[in-house]
C-alpha cells in the first residue's frame, strides 16, 4: 500500500500511538491517566491504611516497611500483620472489578454481576458446607472455588441454547443462586451456634484471617486473567454492538462469549474464595472506571485498579467504624453500594440496551 | 476509476465470488428458505425483493455466515463460508444489518474505525492505511464535517451513511445491505441509494434486501424476486418485473409505468384482486 | 402443560377442594411426636390434651397464618406481574419484600418492638421498595426488556439484606431471629400475628379489587385504557400500594418468603389464562395452597427439625423460574 505510507500517521483523537517498526499501539489517553491516579492512589491509600492507628507509623514508614526497610518490630507489624490483610483486600477487589466489568459487557446490562448469576451464592454454599455440614479435609476456600464453578456451570448448561442477549442466562443464574441460598439458610439453620458463626464470615463476605494459599491461588490466577482480558479488549468492545455487527466485523460470538464467561468465572471463583461474596464491588467498581474514563470502551484495568481501591477502603471502614467489633466488608460495600446502585440507576443517561 | 476507487485503492477491485447452493435455512421444523441456487454477479447491485416472510433477509444472513444453513451450502471464493475464519471472512464480505446497533457516545469517526478491526491486530492497532481509508470513507459517505458528532444527534439518513461508511471502510470487495432505507424518507432514501451505486461503480459488489419494488428497479443491475423461500424471477428489472410477477408477489392488480429518468419499472395503480 | 383452559369455576372449586385438603393434612402432620392417628382424633372432639394442644394451638394458627400469608403473597404477585408486564417479576425477587423486612429490623434496632407497629413499617418498606420498581420500570421505556427490572431486584434484595445484616449485627440479636429476617418461617410466630395481619391482608384485598378492572384495561395498552375511561398512571399507583400493602403484611407476619409470588401466578396463568381478573381471583386460593404444600413439606422432610418453609419455596421456585425463561416465548400479560 505504498500510497499511503507517505503520509503522516497521526493518532485518532484522544488517542496516543506507540510505534515500533511495523507494530503499532494505541493507547487511549484518558484511560492511561485514570489509571495512573488510580494506581497512585491506591498505593497512598493502602500505605496510609497499614499506619492507621498507630501513632509511630507514617504511611511513608509504612510503605518502607512493607518493603522490609525501617525498624525490625515495625517491619514484623507491617509485613505479618497487615501486608497480608491489604493485599487479599487488593487481589479480591481487583479480580472482581475485572470481573463485574467482563460480565457486564458479555451481558451488555450495567446491572450484571457475578453474583446475580449465582456465582456468589454457590461458592458460599460450598464453603458453609465444609464448615457445617459435610466433614471433609478440604479447606472452605478449595471448597468456595468448586462451589463457583459449580454454579457456572450449572447456569450455563439449563441456560444452553439461550437468546443471544444473555437474557436466559442472567435469569437461570438468578434462580441458581436463589438455590444455592436456600440451601445456604437450610444448613444454617441445622448447624450449632459455634458452627454458624463460623460460618458467618462466609455469607457475607469478610477479609478476616484468609488463608494464605487461597491469596496466593488469587494473585496467581489475577496475573493471568487481568492480561487476558486486555487481550480480548479489542473484541471486547466489539461484542458491545448488536450481535450482526459484532459477526460481521469477524468476531468469532459464540467463543468470545464462552471465553469471557470463563474468565469472570475464574476470576470471581478465585476472589470469592478469598473474601466470600461481596458483589457490590463488581457491580459499582465498573461504572467507575467507565465514568471516570468516560469512553465507550471497556475498562478491564481501571475496573480492577477501582475495585482493589474499593475494597481496601471498605475493609479499612468496617474495622474501624464500631471498633472494636468488625463489621464484615462484604456488609460495609453493600451499604455503601447500596445508594450508589440507585444513583445509576436514577441518573438520566442516553437510551441504550446496557 | 472514479475518485472513490482511488481513494480506496486496490481493496475494492479484487474479485470476489458469493454463492448459494441448494441451501436451505430455517429452525426447528420450519423451512424458511428451501433449496435455493444463487450466484452473485461481481461489480453489480443486486437487489433482493418479495413480500413479507418470503424469506429474503433470512437469505442475507445466510450469506453473510449469520446464521448456518440448515442444508446446503453458502460458498465464499469456492470454499463454505462456515470453515473460513471469521476474519477473514470480514475482509472480504461487509454486512449492513437492519438491527445495528451502536454503543451510546460513540462519534461518526469512531464508528468508522470499527470498521478496520478486520484488518488489524494485536500488534498493528493503527496504521497509515487505516487512517486513509476511514478519511475516505468519511469523505465518500459525505460526513467530514460530522466525523466528531455522537451517532445520536444525527437524522435518520445520516446515520444510516455512518453505518455505510463503516462498512466502506471495511474495504471489502461486497457488501451486503439489509433494507438500508427502510425507516428513512423520500430524500434520505435517495442519498443512500445514490451512494450505493457510487460504490458499486467504484468496483464493489453490493446484494441487498430493498422493500420497495420501484426503488429496486430504479437502482438495481439485477433483481431477485422471491416468493416463499425460493427465488421466483432473477433478471433485469426491465425484462422481469410485469404486473404479473407483482400479482405472484404481492397478490394486487396493477399498471407499470417507465420511470422517467431511469426508465426502470414504476408501480402504480395498485389495488387488490 | 395444559391444552385447554380449564373454565374459571372449574378451577376454582379444584383450587378450593385442593385448599380443604391441605389444610387438614396441615393439622394432621408435623415434625414432633404427634402422629396421624392422635392428631385426627383431636380434630375429631377426642384425644388427649397434648394432642388437642398441638392441633388446635400450634398447627391451627400455623395453618391460618399460612392461609393468610398465602392469599398475600399470591395476590400480590399477580398484581406486580401485571403492572410491570414481567413475567418474571414477583416481591421476593424485586427487593420489595426485602424492604418490608429491612424496614422491620430498622424498627426494631430503633426500639420500636411492639408488634402491630410491625405491620406499618413493614408496609412502609414494602411502598419504598415498590417505588423503585416503578422507576425503574419507568426508566427509558424499559419495559421491553425483563431482565433489568429483575436485576434491579436483585441488587436491592442484596444491599438490603447487608443492611439488616449490618443493623442485627450492631445489635446482636439471636442468630434465630436474624435469619427469620432473611428467610422467613411460619413457625414459631407470636400467638396474636393473625389477629393484627387480618386488617392489613383484607385492606390490601380491598385495594386490589378497586384496581383490577383499571388493570385488565391496561393489559391491553395504555392509549387504549385511556380511551375506556381509567386512568393508567393512578392504576399503577393503585396496583403499587395494594402490593405493598399485601407484602407489608405478609412479610410482618411471617418474614420474607419468596418466590410464591412467582409459582402461583404462573400456575394460574396455565390454567385459566391472562385475563388478571381470572388469575386473581385463583391464585387467591392457590396461594394457600401452595405455601401449605411447602409448609407441610418443610415439616417431613428432615424430621424431627425443620426446615424454613423459605428454603422448600426456593427449591420449588426456582426451578420453576428456570422453567418460565427457557420458554422462548414469555406469555403476555
Amino acid at each position: 500500500m505504498n500510497a499511503f505510507s507517505s503520509r503522516s500517521l497521526i493518532a485518532p483523537p484522544g488517542h496516543h500511538l506507540l510505534r515500533l517498526g511495523p507494530c503499532s499501539l494505541l493507547l487511549h489517553r484518558r484511560s492511561l491517566l485514570v489509571a495512573l491516579i488510580l494506581g497512585l492512589l491506591l498505593i497512598g491509600v493502602g500505605s496510609w491504611i497499614l499506619a492507621a492507628g498507630d501513632d509511630a507509623l507514617t504511611p511513608w514508614k509504612a510503605l518502607q516497611a512493607a518493603f522490609g526497610q525501617g525498624e525490625a518490630l515495625q517491619v514484623f507489624l507491617i509485613q505479618e500483620l497487615r501486608l497480608p490483610r491489604l493485599i487479599a483486600g487488593l487481589l479480591s477487589g481487583a479480580a472482581l472489578g475485572a470481573a463485574g466489568c467482563l460480565l457486564q459487557t458479555l451481558a451488555r446490562n450495567r446491572l450484571a454481576t457475578p453474583g446475580v448469576i449465582g456465582i456468589d451464592n454457590g461458592a458460599t454454599a460450598f464453603a458453609v458446607a465444609s464448615i457445617v455440614a459435610v466433614p471433609t479435609s478440604l479447606a472452605p476456600s478449595a471448597l468456595a472455588l468448586s462451589g463457583a464453578a459449580t454454579a457456572a456451570v450449572l447456569t450455563f448448561a439449563l441456560a444452553a441454547g439461550g437468546g443471544a442477549r444473555g437474557y436466559r442466562f442472567i435469569v437461570v443464574g438468578i434462580a441458581i443462586g436463589a438455590l444455592f441460598g436456600a440451601a445456604t439458610n437450610l444448613m444454617l439453620a441445622r448447624s450449632d451456634m459455634d458452627a454458624a458463626n463460623a460460618a458467618y464470615p462466609w455469607t457475607v463476605g469478610s477479609l478476616n484471617a484468609r488463608p494464605a494459599d487461597s491469596v496466593l491461588l488469587l494473585g496467581i490466577g489475577l496475573a493471568v486473567g487481568l492480561p487476558l482480558a486486555k487481550l480480548l479488549a479489542n473484541a471486547l468492545s466489539l461484542m458491545r454492538f448488536s450481535d450482526s455487527v459484532a459477526i460481521g466485523l469477524g468476531v468469532r460470538l459464540q467463543r468470545m462469549r464462552l471465553l469471557t464467561l470463563a474468565l469472570c468465572v475464574w476470576l470471581t471463583a478465585l476472589a470469592v474464595a478469598v473474601v466470600g461474596p461481596v458483589g457490590l464491588i463488581a457491580l459499582a467498581a465498573p461504572e467507575i472506571a467507565r465514568h471516570l474514563c468516560n469512553r465507550h470502551g471497556v475498562p478491564v484495568l481501571n475496573a480492577a485498579l477501582s475495585g482493589a481501591l474499593m475494597m481496601i477502603l471498605a475493609d479499612w471502614l468496617g474495622r474501624t467504624l464500631l471498633a472494636p467489633i468488625e463489621i464484615p466488608v462484604g456488609i460495609i460495600a453493600a451499604v455503601v453500594g447500596g445508594p450508589f446502585l440507585l444513583w445509576i440507576l436514577l441518573r438520566q443517561a442516553p437510551r441504550s440496551s446496557t | 476509476m472514479t475518485l472513490l476507487s482511488s481513494l480506496l485503492g486496490d481493496a475494492s477491485q479484487t474479485n470476489v465470488r458469493l454463492e448459494a447452493r441448494d441451501l436451505s435455512m430455517g429452525y426447528a421444523q420450519t423451512r424458511i428458505i428451501e433449496g435455493l441456487d444463487l450466484l452473485i454477479p461481481s461489480g453489480q447491485v443486486s437487489a433482493i425483493v418479495g413480500p413479507n416472510g418470503c424469506g429474503k433477509s433470512t437469505l442475507l444472513a445466510g450469506l453473510a455466515r449469520l446464521h448456518k444453513p440448515i442444508a446446503g451450502s453458502v460458498l465464499l471464493d469456492g470454499k463454505a463460508i462456515g470453515s473460513l475464519p471469521s476474519r477473514e471472512v470480514a475482509r472480504r464480505l461487509a454486512l449492513l444489518p437492519q438491527d445495528a446497533m451502536a454503543p451510546d457516545g460513540l462519534t461518526v469517526s469512531e464508528l468508522i474505525r470499527f470498521g478496520r478491526q478486520p484488518h488489524q491486530s494485536l500488534l498493528r492497532q493503527w496504521s497509515e492505511e487505516d487512517q486513509a481509508i476511514v478519511d475516505a470513507a468519511l469523505i465518500a459517505a459525505d460526513l467530514k464535517e460530522l466525523a466528531d458528532r455522537p451517532l445520536e444527534s444525527m437524522s435518520g439518513g445520516q446515520r444510516q451513511r455512518a453505518w455505510i461508511a463503516m462498512a466502506i471502510a471495511q474495504a471489502t470487495p461486497l457488501l451486503l445491505l439489509d433494507e438500508p432505507t427502510s425507516a428513512l424518507d423520500l430524500g434520505h432514501q435517495i442519498e443512500v441509494f445514490e451512494l450505493i451505486r457510487q460504490l458499486s461503480a467504484a468496483g464493489k459488489t453490493v446484494v441487498m434486501v430493498v422493500h420497495d419494488l420501484s426503488s429496486a428497479c430504479r437502482y438495481a443491475d439485477l433483481l431477485i424476486a422471491m416468493y416463499q423461500g425460493r427465488i421466483v424471477a432473477s433478471g433485469r428489472p426491465e425484462e422481469i418485473v410485469t404486473s404479473e410477477l407483482v400479482e405472484q408477489l404481492y397478490g394486487v392488480r396493477c399498471t407499470l409505468l417507465r420511470d422517467p429518468l431511469s426508465g426502470t419499472p414504476v408501480i402504480t395503480g395498485v389495488s387488490r384482486l | 402443560m395444559l391444552a385447554s383452559r380449564l373454565s374459571v369455576s372449574k378451577a376454582l372449586g379444584i383450587a378450593a377442594l385442593c385448599l380443604l385438603l391441605l389444610c387438614i393434612a396441615s393439622l394432621l402432620l408435623g415434625a414432633g411426636d404427634i402422629g396421624i392417628l392422635p392428631s385426627s382424633r383431636a380434630l375429631l372432639g377426642g384425644g388427649d390434651d397434648d394432642a388437642r394442644f398441638i392441633v388446635f394451638e400450634l398447627r391451627w394458627l400455623r395453618t391460618e397464618l399460612a392461609l393468610l400469608v398465602g392469599i398475600a403473597l399470591g395476590a400480590a404477585g399477580v398484581l406486580l406481574q401485571a403492572v410491570t408486564r414481567n413475567p418474571l417479576a414477583e416481591p421476593g425477587l424485586l427487593g420489595v419484600s426485602a424492604g418490608a423486612s429491612f424496614a422491620v429490623v430498622l424498627a426494631i434496632n430503633l426500639g420500636a418492638s411492639a408488634a402491630s407497629l410491625h405491620l406499618g413499617v413493614a408496609m412502609l418498606g414494602a411502598l419504598v421498595g415498590c417505588v423503585l420498581v416503578l422507576l425503574v420500570t419507568r426508566m427509558r421505556g424499559v419495559g421491553d426488556d425483563p431482565v433489568r427490572l429483575v436485576l434491579a431486584g436483585a441488587a436491592f434484595s442484596g444491599m438490603l439484606g447487608a443492611l439488616s445484616s449490618l443493623l442485627l449485627l450492631w445489635d446482636q440479636r439471636t442468630a434465630d431471629e436474624m435469619r427469620f429476617w432473611v428467610i422467613g418461617a411460619l413457625a414459631g410466630r407470636p400467638l396474636d400475628t393473625v389477629d393484627w395481619s387480618l386488617p392489613g391482608l383484607i385492606g390490601g384485598l380491598l385495594m386490589a379489587l378497586l384496581v383490577v378492572r383499571p388493570l385488565a384495561a391496561l393489559a391491553l395498552g395504555e392509549r387504549v385504557a385511556s380511551g375506556l375511561g381509567h386512568h393508567p398512571q393512578l392504576t399503577r399507583l393503585g396496583t403499587l400500594l395494594a402490593v405493598a400493602i399485601l407484602v407489608g403484611t405478609a412479610t410482618a407476619a411471617a418474614g420474607p418468603i419468596g418466590f410464591i409470588g412467582l409459582i402461583v401466578p404462573y400456575i394460574a396463568r396455565r390454567l385459566v389464562g391472562s385475563d388478571i381478573r381470572r388469575t386473581l381471583v385463583l391464585s387467591m386460593l392457590l396461594g394457600p395452597c401452595v405455601l401449605l404444600l411447602a409448609d407441610v413439606i418443610s415439616r417431613l422432610l428432615v424430621r424431627p427439625y425443620e426446615l424454613p418453609v423459605g428454603v422448600v419455596t426456593a427449591f420449588v421456585g426456582a426451578p420453576i423460574l428456570i422453567a418460565v425463561v427457557r420458554n422462548h416465548r414469555l406469555p403476555t400479560l
